[in-house]
Parts: C-alpha cells; structure tokens; sequence
C-alpha cells in the first residue's frame, strides 16, 4: 500500500522466524497485524510462562570477562543499524562471550543442523543483535521443552550471511506492501494460527478457476441435479478444510428489561432484581446481544473486550444501535482499500450485481425446494430478473430489478407455509410491509433481518471493515452499509428459512403476536424460540458450493467478507456469492 | 469439537482451594464437592490449565484432569450417578435467551 509505504521500524527476531515459515505469515501479522490463537501458540505461552518474566541482570559489554557469570530471562536488545529487535528468553555467559538460548515448546526435530530454519535464523538475529551491542557471541542455543533438548546453533560465516538477506527481504516485502501468494498445498498450513484469515487452499483455488476459466457461465436457470449456479465451478475434490467446521461458542441474548449483567469469577451471571437467571462461563461467549433495558457492569464490559467479545446493543424491537468492540482492527491497509473500491462505480456495480444476482437465485431456490402449488412463471420471471441483472449498467437500475425481483418473490413467499390442519385461517401475507410490520410473517421477517444485520456487522468488524461504509447500499447516517451488501445473498438461505421452518413446525402460532393498532409485534416467548431457531440455523452445517467441505452458516459469513477483502486487494478477480444448490 | 474432562483437585491451602474453585467455576459445571465437569476444545483445555498452574503449589495441591471422550459420545454416555441426578450440562446449549 502506497501510503503506507515508510520504512518499517525495527523488525522483531520472531517475526523474522514466521517470514523465514511462510512470507504470507509475515506480512499478514507484521504489516496487517492479523492475530489469532490456536492451541500451538496457548502451548508456546505456556512453556514460556517462566522465561517471560524478566529476571536476573546483563553488565554492559566492557564488563563481561570469563569470570563474569550470567543468567537472564527475558532480555530486550534492539538495533537501529540492523533494524532489528529481539527479547532473548534466556541469556547466558560461557567464558566471556553471551549465548542466547531460545525456548522452542516441540520437541527436536531430527535434522543435520538439528534445528528447523526458522528457529536457527532468529535464534542466529538475536546473536547479530548482541554483537551490535558490543558483546561478543558465537553460537545460540535452542531449547525444546518436549524432549529437554537443547541444540547449539552456531552462528557461522554462512548463516550469518543467510540471516541479514532474509532479513533484508522480509522488510523488502513490508516496504513493497504487497501481500505475498499463500503456500500450495503445504503441510506447514493446518497447525499455522491464522490459517482462517489467509485461506490458503480456497484461494488458490479461485485464483485457479477464475485466472484460466474466465466466467464459464453456466446455462440460466437450468435445473439440472448437482449444478451450480456461481460462475466458479465447485472443487473437484473437496478442499482441505484446516479449521473448525463450527464456532463451538455460543451467543448470549438477553431481552428480560431490567435485567443487569455482572462478572462472577470467570462468568457471566445475568440476574433479574439481584437474583441470579442464567449464568454463562466467559470462555464460552461467542458475542452478546442487549435488547433494551438492560444493564452491563463496567467489570463485564471490560472482561468481555479482553477476549474481544463484540457486544450488540439493540432497540427492543432488534434493530442494532451500538457496538462495542475493542478498538478497531489493526489492518488499515483493509479499509484503505475498502475506500478507494467504494469510490470506484466500475467496482461496485460488479460487485452489486454479484450480490444481488446471489440473492435472487437463493430466494429461488428456497421457494423451488420449499413452495407448494407454485405456478412455473413464479421461478421463469426470477430467472429473467437474474438475467436483467448482468446487463445492469447502473447501481439505480439494480435497485429497481432488485424491487421487482423481491416483490415477485414474495407474491410466492405463502405457498411455502404447510396449510393449517383445520380450516383455521393461515397467516394472512400477501407482500412485505415494514415500519412497523403489519402482519405476523412481516413481524417475523423483520426481526430475522434485524438479526441477520448485526450477524454480518459482528462479520466485517473481525475481518476489519468498516461496517458502515458499503458498496451497493449507499452510506447513510447509522446505517451498517456493508453488512446490508453482504447479507443479501443470505436473507432467503437464513432469515426467510427461519420464519417458514418456525411457522411449519408451529413454534410459534397465531397467538405469539401483539397486535397494535397497524403494527404487529413479537411477544417475548415467540421471540426467544426465534432467537434459538435463528442460531440452530446459523450452526447448521451446509456444503459450501465451490470449496466443497461442510462449514456452518455463521463461518460461511466470515468467509465471504474475507473473501470480499480478498478481492479489493485484488488477490481474487472477483466477489463470489454464496449460492447453494 | 469439544471433550468432556472431569477435573478432581485436592488443595491443601484454604486460600488456594478457593482460587482453583473460582477458576473452575470458569471452565465447568461443579458436580460434587471438588469434582468438577467440563466441556473443553484443546485450546480451552490449554487455558484451564495455564490458569491452574498460575495459583498452584506444585509440591502441595495436585488436580487430576480425566479426559472422558467427546462431549456429546462418550464423554456424555459415561457419567451415571445414584441418587439425586446430575444437572444437565450447562454447555449443551447453543445459545443463551433469557
């Protein structure tokens, strides 16, 4: 990135050791400051717990003799003129020189020089950086806790030499800004930590499809067994899917009104009057959703944002009015990108369209699978709209196909509903009405979009967009632009499959409403088992149409905004909607 | 995916037994007096137990982490009690209304 482009400060020996691993790594934790944890980095805190507290004392260079005998944990060294900086975890003297000793949490692996590349580099850039401080040192020592080995790294003429042209490299690549391709099919993937941020196979993948099969289009509405409607053929085996199918944390709703939210050791107790309702262990909250007069303790708060637990502050009604995250993501270099894109028609039309071509053939599909007695032209003028869409030449002209495709969509939406057993009449719906909702179904889809709103708000925030910025929806005051664009493709897939399974499987009734003068509103009973049916659906398992593997609908929402930022980097030609078959 | 773990501790210091409790109370579902029952990804395992050896005394406490299998297959055929029954699980659900 261009204005990003200063020389970057000093650089540490361990992100050297990831570039030395993979340069993606690198630039995706140094420059884009991406983070996550997996089990590998719990286990390397883990068996650093001691070395990371820091201990024992370092004499200046002049003062270390042979008789001079070290132990430190834990030291910070830095060099401007090698523009590098370290934290030895350990470092000792042997016979007037220092020897730094780096804690590895593996066991060692069975190799000539006895320890893998990466660790010997930094290990070798922490030697280099005592040298630049005047002391004198020869070799390292790496210490695998596993097996309690330690291996000596001597730093010979050679890795010294290899040393400084990766490091040289590695800022080289942070100046360049340019985001370096993922690894093939590498086996160093599946135990890296941010293997869900760089999507490594999917990636190559869609570079593959698109890059020497440019929009092989499929026939129109074809209805054939097994075809799929992206323009990008489906893998033809199944990709390595290298992280969990499902986010095993659940999301906490609390919409009782006068309800307060405290910290009780590691959980999260919600009490009604002083008296404890539920409590939920803190570990396991995956976001925490408010509905209207509820309170939140400044201990919770602070507790929930040290593991970055977004809470989602909503009007009773579910409409999101405030986020609290921590602080904004650290990869500017996103929403740079998201800014210029947004400024860019070319750009959001095709991205537009990609969008709303995905919404009209998932609303198809649902009522295909779903409608009963459907008159033929109901599907033939959907498809006709989905192909009005490709020749669409402005945002406004989108708009109006959209409109139309959604109106035609739900003049069909009641055939979907299982017919009453007696002769009590159905749920009256004949067209979407909101502001307020006029009808039950209305009342239904409305809170299922709501949810599905802040669903894809909590999406973009993680991958590090600005919600409110969007590319098809225009900015307007409090209106989460981007998380509007982004759901489009799933409002039949989630929130109208939602409201027809509820009503089929008669979970809730005619007697669930509330209704007031025109509006029509959610009684707190309907509303929680909507909720529960809302996030049942949200952990289904579904096939994803082009990468082939089984992941839930919530980490299918943060795949498509990762791939959304994948293209405005540009790594991927285009934005790929999520259709299923 | 997560396995069921049930962790058994013998403390011998009041102040310290109340921390492993609180700590505890993070991860599981106390079922009986020092015996506690969790639901725990490797991960969530990893943290129970960096936070447990924080406040322990390595030479005095000791606590006992038995993995049961997967939370719901064995880890949730395996457990029978006599007399009063256990609560359900806290962790079986997938989201939280209240």
């Amino acid at each position: 990135m261009d204005a990003l482009a200063t020389t970057p400060e000093l650089i540490p020996a361990r992100m050297l050791n990831e570039y030395v691993y993979c340069p993606r790594l690198f630039y995706l934790e140094y420059v884009q400051r991406e983070w996550a944890t997996n089990l590998d980095v719990l286990q390397g805190r883990y068996v650093h717990r001691r070395v990371d507290q820091a201990a024992g004392r370092v004499p200046r260079a002049e003062a270390v003799t042979a008789e001079v005998a070290i132990h430190a944990r834990s030291v910070e060294i830095g060099s401007e003129e090698l523009g590098a900086v370290a934290v030895i975890d350990v470092l000792e003297s042997d016979d007037g020189q220092l020897v730094p000793v780096d804690y590895k949490k593996g066991s060692a692996p069975d190799l000539p020089e006895g320890a893998w590349e990466p660790e010997r580099i930094q290990v070798c850039l922490q030697g280099l950086l005592l040298r630049a401080n005047g002391y004198v040192s020869n070799y390292g020592v790496i210490y695998y806790v596993g097996d309690k080995t330690r291996v000596r790294v001597e730093f010979t003429p050679a890795l010294v030499t290899r040393t400084k042209q990766l490091l040289a490299d590695a800022r080289a690549l942070a100046v360049a800004g340019s985001l370096p391709p993922p690894l093939v099919n590498s086996n160093k993937c599946p135990r890296c930590s941010l293997v869900g941020i760089c999507l490594p196979d999917e990636l190559n993948h869609v570079q593959q499809v698109t890059g020497s099969r440019p929009t092989a289009e499929t026939a129109h509405g074809s209805d054939k067994a097994g075809s799929v409607a992206p323009d990008v053929a489906p893998a033809r085996r199944e990709i390595r899917r290298l992280f969990p199918a499902r986010d095993d944390n659940k999301a906490v709703y609390v919409q009782g009104q006068g309800y307060t939210l405290g910290l009780r050791g590691a959980t999260l107790e919600i009490r009604d009057k002083g008296q404890a309702v539920d409590a939920v262990r803190l570990f396991e909250v995956s976001q925490l959703n408010i509905f209207g007069n509820v309170q939140l303790s400044a201990q919770a708060l602070r507790a929930l944002a040290s593991q970055e637990i977004p809470i989602l502050h909503l009007s009773y009604g579910g409409w999101l009015q405030a986020v609290t995250a921590p602080p904004p993501h650290k990869n500017i270099e996103l929403r740079c990108r998201q800014f210029q894109a947004a400024a860019d028609p070319a750009f959001c039309l095709k991205l537009a369209k990609a969008l709303v071509g995905g919404k009209i053939r998932n609303s198809r599909l649902l009522l295909r699978r779903n409608g009963r007695r459907l008159p033929p032209e109901a599907l033939s003028q959907l498809v006709a709209l989905r192909d009005l869409v490709e020749r669409g030449t402005s945002l406004a002209e989108l708009l109006g196909v959209e409109g139309s495709a959604a109106r035609e969509y739900f003049r069909y939406f009641s055939t979907m509903f299982k017919l009453p057993p007696d002769d009590a009449p159905p749920f009256d719906f004949t067209g979407r009405n909101r502001r307020p909702p006029k009808d039950p179904i209305n009342a239904l889809l409305s809170f299922g979009y709501s949810l599905l709103v802040k669903e894809m708000v909590v999406a973009v925030l993680g991958v590090g967009f600005d919600p409110y910025l969007g590319f098809y929806h225009q900015p307007r005051y409090g209106r989460p632009a981007l998380a509007l664009d982004l759901m489009e493709e799933f409002r039949p897939l989630v929130a109208d499959s939602v409201v027809i399974t509820v009503i089929n499987n008669g979970e809730i009734g005619p007697d669930d409403f509330l209704q007031r003068g025109e509006a029509v509103a959610l009684l707190p009973r309907a509303r929680k088992v909507f909720i529960e049916a809302f996030e049942r659906r949200l952990d289904q398992l579904v096939t994803h149409p082009v990468f082939g593997y089984q992941v839930s609908y919530r980490r299918v929402f943060e795949i498509q905004a990762r791939l959304l930022a994948r293209t405005l980097t540009g790594e991927i030609p285009r934005y790929i909607p999520f259709v299923t078959r | 995916m997560r396995n069921r773990y049930v962790v058994c501790y013998d403390i011998a210091n009041q102040k310290r037994w109340r921390q492993v409790y609180r700590i505890m109370r993070g991860f599981g579902d106390a079922v009986q007096y020092s015996v506690f029952c969790c639901d725990l990804s490797p991960s969530e395992r990893m943290l129970m137990i960096m936070a447990l050896t924080e406040v322990m005394n390595q030479r005095e406490d000791r606590v006992m982490v038995v993995d049961i299998g997967p939370a719901d297959g064995r880890g949730k055929a395996c457990i029978e009690a006599l007399g009063k029954p256990l609560a359900p699980n806290s962790s079986e659900r997938i989201t939280v209304v209240v």
